[in-house]
């Protein structure tokens, strides 16, 4: 049964995302071929400078505008499917309100993983022409040592961190979208106020959290990584970030699973 | 042999309102049974609570011993008064859904009435009129082998016409133990298939009778009785 509900949960939004995955693996091949094999890293840096962050700029856009039409795919499907008038035929299937949420959450996971993994292919095809890759290898050492890992060692180590927090926050945005049909009326601004005030309470809990460990800014743990690599301080604050991400996750799942089997209530 | 449907002190309130208050109701297989009562008398409330679509303040629900779960989810053939299809999906994918997920439902059955009614199964739903979308929704409703079939509505949106193919269509898609639940407020054009009928009024059962009993006992039909009873 689980298997059949996550099959038409991913059919349901494959058009929206192949579509959105071509834009963007579309604009990467063109950047890298009309923007990014041009340029001549010999000049001087003033000469490819402005024009090289205008366009990193409008590329993180678009990059992070993909990410968002992701999370959109995954809250619509929730919300569309189990509590509008679609939820009269979900709610009706011969599957428990476990098994429906597992496949919201599995579906969820491969469109996340499948939207970071062609992302993060898609920045690989914008950087790695030979003359960003010879431009680089003058600077390898220098970013090695500030980073404190080589790049790649470092980019496959953001991309694990980056899977692992969409975990959470797939999860997080079910539970808002289910806070919010608890409500009498205007069930989606609800779930929007309620994302606001989870996120601020995330927030406020994260620094206090990084506080009490010693690893908040002016703390004496993170003076004392000033002179270190900055991959250090970041480890150090990953680390309690994956920690209340999987406290996150955990509390919001069974947040969700307490509403979608004892306060289904729909209008 | 246990009774399909058993209501005890089933009970929903939303804030300070009552929509169903203390119901108690059995009923057994093999029958159809008109849902009759007025605007927000609490019948589109009862079907929900029947089907999980709504947690009882109060009392229970039990269909063939059962609590509303997976496995009455497999007895029931629920048709709502609302559209619930996605309407980008092809009439072929919807009776491929219901096939995946319904062990009862009949392709064969679907496609023969898909087919007397002349709907175009390549169609997507949101190219289809109100009417017909409605008739889609039915036939995927009565090609379930189900034990318990509630109907909310089934004939409001469409035509005399139609009216009279659906009403048949029920007639003769139901398993005779089987039971029908079906809701509406066209009582003249069901009337003549009503085994019996159950008036619910402010979230209370004022009527539950066989049809012969109400011609007998009030002389009257029930679509009379109704009246009277319900006069504003």
């Amino acid at each position: 049964m689980l298997g059949k509900l996550v099959k038409y949960d991913l059919k349901y939004g494959m058009r929206i995302f192949i579509v959105l995955h071509a834009i963007l693996v579309t604009a990467c091949i063109l950047g890298r071929i009309l923007f990014m094999n041009q340029l001549d890293f010999n000049l001087k840096l003033e000469a490819y400078l402005s024009p090289l962050i205008l366009f990193f700029s409008l590329f993180l856009l678009l990059f992070t505008g993909i990410g968002f039409g992701i999370n959109i795919l995954l809250v619509a499907r929730f919300y569309k499917n189990l509590y509008t008038d679609e939820g009269y035929l979900t709610w009706t299937l011969p599957a428990t309100a476990t098994q429906q949420l597992w496949a919201k959450i599995i579906s969820g996971i491969i469109w996340e993983f499948s939207s970071v993994l062609i992302s993060a292919a898609s920045l690989l095809i914008l950087v790695s022409g030979d003359n960003v890759t010879e431009a680089y290898a003058q600077v390898a050492a220098d970013v090695t040592k500030s980073l404190g890992m080589p790049i790649t060692q470092f980019g496959i180590s953001l991309l694990i961190y980056s899977l692992f927090g969409t975990l959470g926050s797939i999860v997080m945005l079910y539970l808002c979208v289910a806070i919010g049909q608890l409500f009498p009326g205007h069930r989606i601004l609800c779930a929007i106020v309620t994302y606001f005030i989870l996120s601020a309470i995330i927030q406020v809990l994260s620094f206090s959290l990084m506080f009490a460990f010693n690893i908040g800014p002016g703390t004496t743990a993170y003076l004392a990584s000033r002179g270190m690599p900055a991959t250090h301080y970041m480890v150090t604050s990953f680390r309690l970030g994956g920690v209340m991400s999987a406290i996150i996750m955990i509390a919001a799942y069974f947040g969700v699973q307490y509403i979608m089997n004892k306060k289904l209530n729909l209008s | 042999m246990k009774p399909l449907l058993e209501c005890q002190g089933l009970t929903k309130k939303y804030n300070n309102f009552y929509a169903l208050s203390n119901l108690d109701l059995t009923l057994e297989r093999g029958q159809i049974v008109g849902l009759l009562g007025p605007n927000g008398s609490g019948k589109t409330t009862l079907i929900k609570l029947i089907n999980g679509l709504l947690i009882p303040t109060d009392g229970r629900v039990m269909i063939n011993s059962l609590a509303p779960g997976v496995e009455t989810k497999k007895l029931v053939s629920y048709l709502p008064e609302r559209g619930y299809l996605n309407d980008h999906m092809r009439v072929d994918e919807i009776l491929s859904y219901f096939v995946d997920f319904y062990d009862n439902f009949s392709i064969e059955r679907a496609n023969a009435m898909l087919k007397d009614l002349e709907i175009d199964t390549h169609a997507r739903l949101r190219t289809l009129s109100k009417g017909t979308k409605e008739k889609v929704q039915l036939v995927l409703v009565m090609s379930r082998d189900a034990e318990l079939y509630i109907l909310d509505e089934p004939i409001g949106g469409v035509d005399p016409a139609a009216r009279d193919y659906i009403l048949h269509t029920i007639l003769t898609n139901y398993n005779e133990n089987a039971t029908i639940l079906l809701s509406t407020h066209l009582i003249t054009d069901i009337e003549n298939v009503l085994d019996r009928v159950i008036f619910l009024q402010n979230g209370q059962l004022t009527l539950n009778a066989t049809v012969d009993e109400i011609r007998s006992k009030w002389g009257k039909s029930v679509d009379a009785l109704f009246r009277e009873v319900f006069k504003c």
